[in-house]
């Protein structure tokens, strides 16, 4: 689907609706998958972002068109204005705040008034927070609406790839589609002068001397 | 007052602990109409003309110069890459499970390594990578599971003469890392031309030998 401000591409895209309470994690899981980074800073999103994800799978790339809605009912801007020609939806939750789980059925229905029959995952993101107050167990809302559900961690990647993965999956039919890497083209050579060179060994001394974001978790899984 | 201290969430971890595994994988979704007929294709890594030196889980943040801090980048698998004709060498580094690129970068003799001030499983350097398809002026930092798999690496160390790699080489951060070539990735020590068949003992050794061999490619 064509968009505003986005450049089209010649692989599938979908626009994906992500939505849910306030401060649920909704950006912070788009980010990580953007560029890597987790932001621990709370910044309420302003109506809507819209980013592009792709993934490549073993039937070949694919986009996702992200649109990372507003949590907050303050800054709502169009809301379901945003659900218009959804494809899939993420709705979001946060495993350590009640509130967010028991609103999951009013996101859930403003979407299907819009988006009907399109694939759905509900995300109880945080679940690497010692002490939750949404056990898994207390988690049924899926089974009512026949939702998938992930227990996710966008501070330690867990389970971060399924809800791609399974919308991925869904919107091609293909239980075996799974990601595949990407190619990594031959990087092209480069000049470097002299100067150059100097100004970056002493950003890499200023730099050094930063310390790392996380120092403690050392499993690589 | 507070004279014991309830040991509470106890009971709720084992809990936890049964509970997550219980629903995973299952598929509680609904039966939807596919929008789209996907067809297997070829897969390309990329990196089928090369040889693989180095292959290591690690975690890689990047500089983000505007806000003076560091990010991560992605957690995977770093790989140093030798291709089979051209005797470059390159990173190449993929986030786990969703395999996509997180660093791509040729290595060249102007690499300038350096452990992390406060983290000695960790050292940065400068590169113009590749990742994202587009060249971009990074600093990277990469960190290693344990400080024993950073020495082992060698090529994330300091250089070495002779190819035998030391972990006691003390790196210091205040003495500035004057002849960029005697560190790092690439060896200025002559010695260690050689062509691509002979046995190396080190990577810090091999990694020396694209520098030499392929000067086009390595224009300074």
């Amino acid at each position: 689907m064509a968009l505003p401000n986005q450049q089209t591409v010649d692989y599938p895209s979908f626009k994906l609706v992500i939505v849910g309470d306030g401060g649920t994690g909704k950006t912070t899981f788009v980010k990580r998958h953007l560029t890597g980074e987790f932001e621990k800073k709370y910044e309420p999103t302003i109506g809507v972002e819209v980013h592009p994800l792709d993934f490549f799978t073993n039937c070949g790339k694919i986009r996702f068109y992200c649109w990372d809605t507003a949590g907050q009912e303050k800054f709502g801007g169009l809301r379901d204005g945003y659900y218009i020609h959804g494809q899939c939806a993420i709705i979001m939750f946060d495993v350590t705040a009640r509130l967010t789980y028991k609103n999951v059925p009013t996101w859930h229905r403003d979407l299907c008034r819009v988006c009907e029959n399109i694939p759905i995952v509900l995300c109880g993101n945080k679940v690497d927070v010692k002490n939750r107050q949404v056990k898994a167990k207390q988690v049924t809302f899926h089974r009512k609406k026949n939702l998938q559900y992930y227990e996710i961690s966008a501070k330690s990647n867990y389970n971060f790839e399924k809800p791609f993965l399974y919308l991925a999956r869904k919107l091609a039919g293909d239980p075996n589609l799974h990601f595949v890497e990407s190619p990594a083209l031959a990087p092209p050579e480069v000049q470097i002068d002299i100067a150059a060179q100097q100004l970056h060994e002493a950003e890499l001394i200023a730099a050094a001397a930063q310390p790392l974001p996380d120092d403690d978790d050392d499993a690589f899984d | 007052m507070a004279s014991s201290t309830e040991p509470r969430h106890e009971e709720e971890k084992e809990e936890e602990a049964t509970e997550t595994t219980a629903a995973e994988d299952e598929d509680t979704g609904a039966q939807v109409a596919p929008i789209v007929k996907l067809q297997q294709v070829a897969i390309s890594t990329g990196e089928e003309n090369e040889d693989v030196l180095l292959d290591l889980k690690a975690k890689l943040y990047r500089f983000d110069r505007e806000g003076n801090l560091w990010k991560e980048r992605g957690v995977g698998t770093v790989k140093l890459l030798k291709h089979k004709e051209s005797s470059k060498v390159r990173l190449v580094m993929r986030q786990s499970k969703t395999l996509k690129i997180c660093a791509n970068h040729l290595v060249l003799p102007s690499i300038s390594m350096q452990e992390h001030a406060g983290n000695d499983k960790s050292c940065v350097w400068h590169a113009t990578d590749f990742a994202d398809g587009e060249l971009k002026e990074e600093l990277f930092c990469i960190r290693f599971p344990s400080v024993e798999i950073m020495a082992s690496t060698g090529a994330f160390r300091n250089d070495t003469q002779k190819g035998a790699l030391k972990l006691d080489r003390p790196l210091s951060i205040n003495s500035k890392p004057k002849s960029s070539h005697s560190s790092s990735f690439s060896s200025p020590s002559s010695s260690c031309k050689s062509k691509p068949s002979v046995r190396h003992n080190s990577i810090g050794s091999l990694l020396g030998v694209p520098a030499k061999d392929d000067a086009s490619g390595l224009s300074l």
